[in-house]
């Protein structure tokens, strides 16, 4: 594979479950060391994208290389090759965790080290431990751990910190973060904003199985038709008559008269003039803050959808 | 390779750590083990090898049904499957490490029954140990690949849990794992033969009890391979990653694919029966087995000696020890002890001259009589009287051997039986006229079933090899020109001189039926083992009997044949009437010969053998001349004629020989030492002596005083079983 072709490439895929059309007709492009992320509500479509191009779902239609194998005809190579962490999995109870990086490294042709692996997802305290007594958050760092245990270039995702709690999602993004300063290949899912702005060089925005945004993080927020907006609040009510400042579009008082909202297609600009005006007004400035359209505004401005029910 | 050491390491520790493996592969089946151990008085006997397949078969059933089953789809519905689904592996690992650690886990436990039972129950270490667990080996793997299948087919654990129910059940009832299937009617039997479970018992007793090999086993074991092979593939095909993949409801039909080898088994079972007859074998050695200790009685050793007081301890089919006196402390031979105060103990008396097929009579309706169920019929009616041992001079061959081959496998009960099969004479000769009026067709086959011919030298060397090949014990020949208007074509000398050289080569015991000196001259002189009848019409010579003794010749005088026709031509049916003959004669028979006697149809018969010439004061002075002159004498009956009817047929012949001036000893050294020598069975018959057959009459009375207390049967022991003598005539 010549290193400057995409670790995976997309073209018009398709699934159907019988009547369940979940996946659409979808094109994307990954570039070897990326991250990429798939955002989207529940049944979007994501688990079954991902899962086709893991070698684990066949497909209905469309062109599909992963590491330039294609994941229905050549499944044993590819699996081989990349890293996977499900989203719904189990192990058995009674296997400590030790046997199982174990049993799961003699699958692979390439090795990880094991011991090694157990101190990054900070395990090494739970090796002799049993499945069955292990947290959620110690569940799922020994999935990412299984996920590694071949050491590979490319690693699949499925929604890695669902369900768990604040304080665990940020241990496991400070890992994806190394793993990504590692260069490698990450193709995650997610519901969260943050997650997919913290981590992803790239974002596809899904909803029922078709790619309706695709691009950075910055440039998505952006798109967004919202401009950003200046929230101003003053000590005495503001006068009604307002002048139009400098590159703003609109502006509202909020019922006690004291709170002004400015959307500006500048910011920098709006602000400076706003600022002037009001002391013009001889009026006290006590709360000033910027606020900048979020991907989820993004999203909701696209689907008509929250992201999680 | 990595990738099945690790998984089968796996799922060994995984079983070990889960109780209900443990519960289900070794708590539950040792459960079973000390229960059955009890029942079947494992420490008195073969009960132990019993308990042993019957509890090996229980462990089987559960660690494949329930460990290869249940776990796999528990597996798959807890999504554990699915996380092996994104590594490069293919079902193939996962299905032979779980085939593999059914094994693993199975094996120890073997072991450890082997172990109970030997240090427990004294059961000595099976000498077939390496095909027990070549064959244990297949029936693990092949019960593994049906569990496989029934996760493979079942789309949810309580759907499996129903299959595997559906399985474990009758497999578990019907095998023969929990009852024994001696204790089936036939009909169930049949069913039991399609099932994999009841060869695996069958298997493992008869490797336990017979030493078996594997090679005895081979189709059984050939099902369980294929099942394995092609449950695995099966499996293989079916598997199934996630509980999302649901699996059409006609892929439970591959659960039947799996089990046909043993749907061809038990077809062919049908037709062949054999294992059901293996079954019959094995509960038959089982109940052989027994250890007990005859005691307080007279003991007649057969070799003519006696001990007033004796015991006799019977183990494992055999006589174990003989001892003067008390004998030992029962508890500490492991013994059940059979107090015979009074009693004497004989060894099982033997007629040396039957022919089994002979109806001995009448029967009111000829035609429904069949030869096949008649012979078994009154092989049972030997045991019953005590006589343990009987050769056929002149059957028809092929239902002769099968009779044989049934009774002496323990298949079916009945006397141990010795045959010449058919008998050689000449054409229009002895032995010819009873099937004159039967009609052409039929005519032809009984003739060549009951009789040889030959018709030159080489023909007759041919005609006894070929009979040797068919597996007979001995070869009669015919040796009688007939009297008293009964004429009979006697064979060719030369031709005799052929097959009784023939007979020689093959190292056969030579039979010699004769009429009257100058046959028993030629028998003589052709080396003959022994004379059959003698005379019933001439005075034997006493250099003639002289030559007998030097060479060893047995004569058999079979008085009772003599008797009989006497009393038939008279129209006596005395010996109808005698107590055992009542007891073990057909009913139909004895209905049927009295009723015939009293009427005029039988004229005809009675008026030809009135002018037959038997003189039993001839008869009767030729035998006790032959004992004067020292020649071994044998007791044969010649049973199946009219009157001398199958069953105590040894009894009344002895009685005539007392009654004749031969010494009860010596009579009863006949009936049995000398009869086992003749037969060449003396290395395990005939005598009571450690090493022996345990094959032993007990009556009341001292037949040493009184020959009659021979009838007076208290018990049968046969090969070591003590007989259910109201049992016997059940089987037919
Ligand atoms: N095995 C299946 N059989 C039938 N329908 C399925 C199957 N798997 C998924 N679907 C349907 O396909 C659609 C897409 O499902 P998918 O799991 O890919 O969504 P997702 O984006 O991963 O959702 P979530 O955020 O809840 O994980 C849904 O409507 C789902 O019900
Ligand atoms: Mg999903």
């Amino acid at each position: 594979m010549p290193s400057d072709s995409p670790a995976i490439s997309v073209l018009g895929l398709k699934k159907s479950y019988g009547e369940v059309h979940a996946v659409k007709g979808i094109d994307f492009e990954i570039q070897t060391g990326e991250v990429f992320g798939l955002l989207g509500p529940n049944g979007a479509g994501k688990t079954t994208t991902v899962e086709i191009l893991e070698g684990l779902r066949p497909r209905s239609a469309g062109q599909v290389a992963v590491l330039g194998f294609d994941p229905d005809r050549q499944r044993q190579s590819l699996k081989d090759r990349i890293g996977v962490c499900l989203q719904a999995t189990n192990l058995p109870e009674k296997i400590r965790v030790r046997e199982a990086l174990q049993v799961f490294s003699s699958f692979y042709t390439k090795h990880a080290d094991l011991n090694q692996l157990l101190r990054r997802l900070q395990l090494e305290e739970k090796r002799e431990a049993f499945y069955g007594t292990l947290s959620g958050g110690q569940k799922q760092r020994l999935a990412l751990a299984l996920a590694l245990v071949n050491d590979p270039q490319l690693v699949f995702l499925d929604e890695p910190t669902t369900g768990l709690d604040p304080q665990v999602r940020v241990e496991i993004h400070s890992l994806l973060e190394e793993l990504k300063r590692e260069h490698r290949t990450i193709l995650m899912t997610t519901h969260y904003i943050e997650e997919a702005e913290r981590l992803c060089d790239r974002v596809a925005i899904v909803d029922e199985g078709k790619i309706i945004a695709l691009d950075t993080p910055s440039r998505l927020q952006q798109q967004s038709r919202h401009a950003s907006s200046i929230v101003v609040t003053c000590a005495k009510a503001l006068p009604a008559d307002r002048p139009a400042w400098a590159e703003a579009t609109q502006s509202a008082l909020d019922s006690t008269g004291r709170t002004l909202t400015v959307n500006s297609r500048r910011p920098a600009a709006t602000l400076v003039d706003l600022v002037k005006w009001i002391d013009q007004q001889g009026l006290e400035l006590t709360d000033v803050h910027l606020k900048q359209p979020t991907l989820e505004d993004v999203f909701i401005e696209l689907t008509g959808k929250s992201l999680r029910e | 390779m990595n990738t099945y050491k690790a998984l089968i390491a796996l799922d060994v520790k995984l079983a070990l750590r889960q109780k209900s493996v443990l519960f289900f592969n070794y708590l539950f089946p040792l459960v079973f083990f000390f229960v059955f151990a009890q029942a079947f008085h494992a420490e008195r006997g073969a009960g132990m090898t019993i308990v042993i397949a019957m509890v090996m078969i229980i462990g089987i059933l559960g660690n494949g049904l329930f460990g290869a089953g249940m776990r796999a789809v528990q597996e798959r519905e807890a999504n554990i499957l699915r996380r092996y689904k994104v590594t490069p592996i293919s079902p193939a690992p996962l299905l032979i490490a779980s085939t593999v650690t059914g094994w693993m886990i199975f094996m120890p436990y073997v072991f450890v029954m082997f172990g109970l039972a030997h240090f427990i129950y004294g059961m000595p270490w099976p000498k077939s140990m390496g095909s027990i667990l070549i064959f244990v080996t297949v029936g693990i793997a092949g019960f593994r690949a049906i569990g496989l299948i029934l996760a493979a087919v079942a789309n949810s654990m309580q759907e499996s849990q129903i299959l595997i129910q559906l399985v474990y059940l009758p497999m578990l009832f019907l095998s023969g794992a929990t009852f024994p299937l001696a204790m089936f009617p036939p009909w169930l039997l049949v069913v039991t033969q399609f099932l994999p479970a009841t060869y695996l018992v069958t298997g493992v007793e008869a490797m336990l009890m017979r030493d078996e090999g594997i090679m005895a086993n081979i189709q059984p074991a050939a099902a369980l391979l294929l099942t394995m092979v092609v449950g695995l593939f099966i499996a293989y095909k079916l598997f199934r990653w996630e509980k999302e993949e649901k699996i059409r409801n006609s892929a439970k039909l591959w659960l039947g694919v799996v089990l046909t080898p043993f749907l061809c088994l038990g077809l062919w079972q049908m037709h062949t029966k054999s294992n059901a007859e293996k079954t019959k074998t094995l509960q038959r050695q089982l109940s052989r087995s027994e250890t007990f200790l005859i005691r307080g009685a007279r003991i007649v050793i057969g070799d003519g000696s006696v001990i007033e007081n004796g015991a006799v301890l019977v183990r494992g089919g055999k006589i174990a020890e003989v001892y003067a006196g008390n004998g030992p402390d029962p508890k500490t031979v492991n013994a059940e002890v059979v107090e015979a105060a009074g009693k004497t103990v004989l060894p099982g008396l033997i007629d040396v001259h039957v022919h089994l097929g002979g109806p001995a009579g009448f029967y009111p309706d000829m035609k429904s009589y069949d030869p096949d169920k008649m012979m078994l019929r009154n092989l049972a009616a030997y045991l019953y009287s005590g006589v343990t041992t009987v050769r056929s001079v002149g059957d028809l061959l092929d239902n002769i051997l099968k009779a044989r081959s049934k009774v002496n496998s323990g298949e079916v009960l009945g006397a141990e039986l010795f045959t010449c099969g058919p008998l050689f004479t000449a054409n229009g000769g002895h032995g010819t006229e009873y099937f004159k009026q039967l009609p052409a067709g039929i005519r032809e086959n009984a003739e060549k079933q009951f009789s040889r011919i030959p018709g030159s030298a080489e023909e007759a060397h041919q005609q006894v090899d070929d009979l040797k090949k068919a597996g007979v014990d001995c070869i009669k020949v015919i040796l009688e020109s007939g009297a008293g208007g009964r004429v009979y074509n006697r064979l060719d000398p030369g031709i005799f001189t052929a097959i009784a050289q023939q007979v020689h080569a093959d190292q056969l015991p030579l039979a010699i039926h004769t009429g009257e000196v100058r046959d028993v001259e030629d028998a003589v002189r052709a080396q003959a083992n022994s004379i059959e009848h003698g005379s019933f019409r001439e005075t034997i010579p006493g250099t003639l009997f002289d030559q007998m003794a030097r060479q060893g010749t047995f004569y058999d005088p079979t008085l009772s044949v003599g008797e009989a026709f006497k009393d038939f031509a008279a129209g006596r049916i005395d010996l109808l009437k005698r107590s055992l003959v009542q007891q073990v004669g057909p009913p139909e028979l004895l209905r049927g010969t009295e009723e015939a006697m009293a009427s005029k149809d039988t004229e005809e018969i009675r008026a030809s053998l009135a002018r037959y010439p038997i003189d039993m004061q001839i008869a009767t002075a030729n035998l006790k001349r032959a004992y004067e002159h020292k020649v071994p004498l044998v007791t044969g009956s010649d049973a199946g004629n009219f009157l001398v009817v199958h069953g105590p047929t040894a009894q009344r012949e002895l009685e005539l020989w007392v009654q004749a001036g031969i010494p009860p000893a010596v009579a009863l050294q006949a009936a049995t030492s000398n009869a086992a020598r003749l037969l060449g069975a003396d290395a395990h018959i005939g005598t009571i002596r450690p090493g022996h057959d345990a094959d032993l009459l007990v009556i009341d009375g001292n037949p040493l005083e009184d020959i009659t207390a021979t009838e007076r049967i208290s018990s049968v022991v046969f090969k070591g079983e003590r007989i259910d003598r109201t049992e016997l005539f059940e089987q037919h």
